[in-house]
């Protein structure tokens, strides 16, 4: 084999590779917030172990809906104050307005951002999609804590408040261009 | 430097072997020829990017709308100016044209590596501007057609934001002309690595050709990158297709933009490294010394070409970093300026003592060192993240750039084109019209640029087709600029024009007519070269030089 055709296949696996990394980003990108928490990605675990200490912050609750979903969602309470290291739970109601049953999935973030990193679900609804019969109205539970590791994190002795935030977007994707087509039609697209 | 063989300079005339008309240039495998196809697609990229350029300075130069119809349609001009000016125009004369030219010669190769794929590479190009021309005519949005979504084409605008066909066929151009440039960058690092002549060590090679070994690197592994993003987006705009930048399919429109600004930031560096190679070839010849510090230009340009992976996220400082992450990158932004430095202050050195001949190549160099400082240290401003919060998408991005683009690259391409005119088509230029090319030209960028930086540090936002009345001035300024400059670029065709009509009769040139300023092997062949040179390899001589 000539220098030249070692030379080239050696120069299009490395095009492939960084090809290949290109395609991977989605998943290595979702691995890196995961694990670091960066970009406001919460942190989960099986169960609360940590201990509680005295420090405390309100968490409060945000809601929103994408177009194209005919739910109303509200949180039960808009805040919650809460020791590090101690469970809280909190409901958020939602319900399906529309006369055909809807799957929804909620996405969510917190901030500030780099509160993130220490706010640990155990239960939380945005797991799983949410299927609702027309008119159902369902209360949906978030079980979470907040790490008390966040106290030794000189650059969170501001946090005072952290806002949890969700988003609920249909699920299914034949039903996501009906509400996208009705969502276009109503913003004037 | 060069031993050259007793029997007869290079390229020893026999039958030169040139085929025919069609063959020669359709299906050419001649490194020579293809560049000049390059360099003419090129030019006339440059006239289409420059019109939608010009028309955008028209509609600016008043407040309120005169020539365009609406907002989208200023959009779809100042994106498609962008991917054109870039894509097609840049990119292709440098690498694609100077390149395929001098790299073989410069290192004593009869060819490139892969004649056949350079071809392919070569006419990928016009096919893939064709399909971004049929953009312009097919509908984008409701509001018209053609994609008005900016050059860095962010979903979700460019997702269910442009539902109609315009902006796929922008994908399927940019694809096409991003393998183009793939196999570009496979076939330059292998004829540069496996092709040298003997005695032609990397230490040895001219800067230009450095320039271009980095430069492939960077397209290599940024541009396989891009093309991951543009099919993720298209697969994204398909009906019941996948969400990658969707959130409500548990995607990032952030992604995106971490994808694009990875290839996006190379990008900047493909363009102007190969300009900063011409820049030390013409330094080095009107000054009559070697460059300065040989082996810290090159290395200055693989450090930049490293670094300038690492930084990419310095044009994302507004999306919502954690500040940590903006510090990195600040930091590692104004690293990059250390390398650059060494080459700026290297040219100057390299002139220091020399002696000076103001030829037109030295006046567009001269002012490529100048103007692209003045580039660099807006860039070194805007690289403050703190400070960015303010200027983040303002007309101080706009002149940031287009100083280091159409100053820096634009001039080095210039540059390069006055300096090996000659070599390329065997007829030396008329110094009077060049002169009014050179000076309408430098005075007309000025013009539109400079003010520029006023409208962006008072708030004028970019991609906007209208604005309030307190930037009129400047506005007006800018746009009396873009007048100049289009008179100073009908001098460059009125120049061309004399060359091959009177100019061929009457100023035909030798080998080099440069003189001794001028060592690398490109002045010991005839101007122009053989069809085929290099059936003997050259032999490099052991000197104290490099």
């Amino acid at each position: 084999m000539s220098a030249n055709r070692k030379t080239l296949i050696i120069l299009i696996a490395v095009a492939m590779a960084m090809l290949g990394l290109g395609f991977a980003s989605d998943y290595l990108y979702d691995q890196f917030c995961k694990i670091t928490g960066y970009g406001g990605t919460t942190r989960v675990a099986e169960e609360n172990l940590s201990e509680v200490i005295d420090r405390k912050v309100t968490v409060k609750f945000d809601s929103n809906v994408a177009s194209g979903l005919p739910w109303s969602f509200e949180p039960q309470d808009r805040e919650l104050d809460v020791r590090l290291g101690a469970s809280g739970l909190a409901y958020y109601t939602v319900e399906n307005k529309s006369a055909l049953p809807v799957t929804g999935i909620a996405n969510f973030n917190v901030t500030p951002i780099k509160a993130a990193p220490y706010f640990i679900k155990t239960d939380c609804f945005c797991f799983e999609e949410q299927t609702l019969e027309p008119g159902q109205e369902m209360p949906l539970p978030v079980l979470f804590f907040i790490d008390p590791q966040l106290d030794e994190d000189e650059r969170l002795d501001d946090v005072k408040e952290i806002t949890l935030s969700y988003t609920f977007f249909v699920s299914d994707a034949a039903a996501r261009k009906d509400g996208a087509a009705t969502a276009s039609r109503d913003s004037g697209n | 430097m060069v031993a050259i063989p007793e029997t007869g300079g290079y390229g020893a005339d026999h039958d030169d072997g040139k085929p025919g008309f069609f063959a020669r240039w359709f299906y050419s495998t001649n490194h020579k020829d293809i560049g000049t196809l390059y360099l003419i697609f090129g030019i006339i990229s440059g006239l289409i990017g420059g019109y939608l350029s010009f028309m955008m300075r028209l509609e600016l130069m008043e407040p309120g709308f005169q020539y365009f119809a609406n907002g989208h349609d200023f959009n779809v001009f100042a994106s498609m100016h962008g991917l054109i000016m870039i894509f097609f125009m840049v990119m292709p004369a440098v690498i694609g044209g100077f390149g395929n030219w001098f790299v073989p010669i410069m290192i004593g190769a009869p060819d490139m590596a892969f004649p056949r794929m350079n071809n392919l590479s070569f006419w990928l190009l016009p096919v893939a501007l064709i399909c971004l021309l049929i953009s312009f005519f097919v509908p984008g949005t409701a509001a018209g057609d053609g994609f008005g979504g900016g050059w860095v084409m962010y979903p979700p605008l460019s997702t269910s934001g442009s539902p109609g066909p315009a902006f796929d066929f922008i994908i399927i151009g940019l694809l096409a002309a991003g393998f183009s440039s793939i196999f570009g960058a496979i076939n330059f690092i292998t004829t540069i690595l496996n092709m040298r002549a003997p005695g032609m060590t990397l230490h040895k090679m001219p800067l230009f050709a450095w320039s271009v070994l980095v430069t492939a690197f960077l397209l290599l592994l940024a541009l396989p990158v891009l093309a991951a993003s543009l099919f993720m987006l298209f697969t994204d705009r398909i009906d019941g297709g996948t969400g990658f930048f969707d959130p409500a399919m548990g995607g990032d429109p952030q992604m995106f933009q971490h994808l694009f600004w990875f290839f996006g930031h190379p990008e900047v560096y493909i363009m102007i490294l190969p300009a900063f190679g011409i820049i030390s070839h013409i330094v080095s010849t009107f000054s009559r010394k070697p460059i300065f510090g040989y082996l810290g230009m090159a290395y200055a340009m693989v450090a930049i070409g490293v670094v300038g992976f690492v930084v990419w996220a310095h044009h994302m400082y507004t999306v919502g970093m954690d500040v940590n992450l903006k510090a990195y990158f600040l930091a590692a932004t104004l690293i990059i300026a250390v390398p650059t430095g060494v080459k700026i202050f290297s040219w100057l050195a390299t002139m220091w003592g020399g002696s000076i001949r103001y030829t037109i190549p030295m006046q567009w160099a001269l002012a490529f060192i100048f103007l692209f400082v003045i580039g660099g240290v807006t860039g070194v401003m805007l690289a403050n993240a703190g400070v960015d919060a303010y200027l983040h998408d303002t007309y101080y991005v706009v002149a940031h750039f287009h100083y280091v683009l159409s100053m820096g690259a634009v001039f080095g391409i210039f540059a390069g084109f006055y300096y090996w005119f000659g070599k390329m088509s065997g007829i030396q230029y008329n110094k009077w019209l060049a002169a009014a090319h050179f000076w309408l030209f430098f005075i007309g960028v000025n013009v539109i640029f400079f003010p520029q930086h006023f409208l962006g540090y008072n708030g004028m936002q970019r991609r906007v087709a209208d604005y309030p009345e307190a930037f009129e001035l400047w506005n007006k300024v800018s746009s009396y600029g873009a007048i100049i400059t289009l008179i100073g670029t009908g001098f460059f065709f009125l120049m061309l024009l004399e060359a091959f009509t009177i100019g061929r009769k009457t100023r035909r040139v030798g080998d080099n007519y440069w003189g001794d300023g001028a060592t690398t092997l490109e002045w010991t062949l005839s101007s122009p070269p053989p069809f085929h040179q290099f059936n003997t390899l050259p032999r490099i001589e052991d000197t104290d030089e490099h």
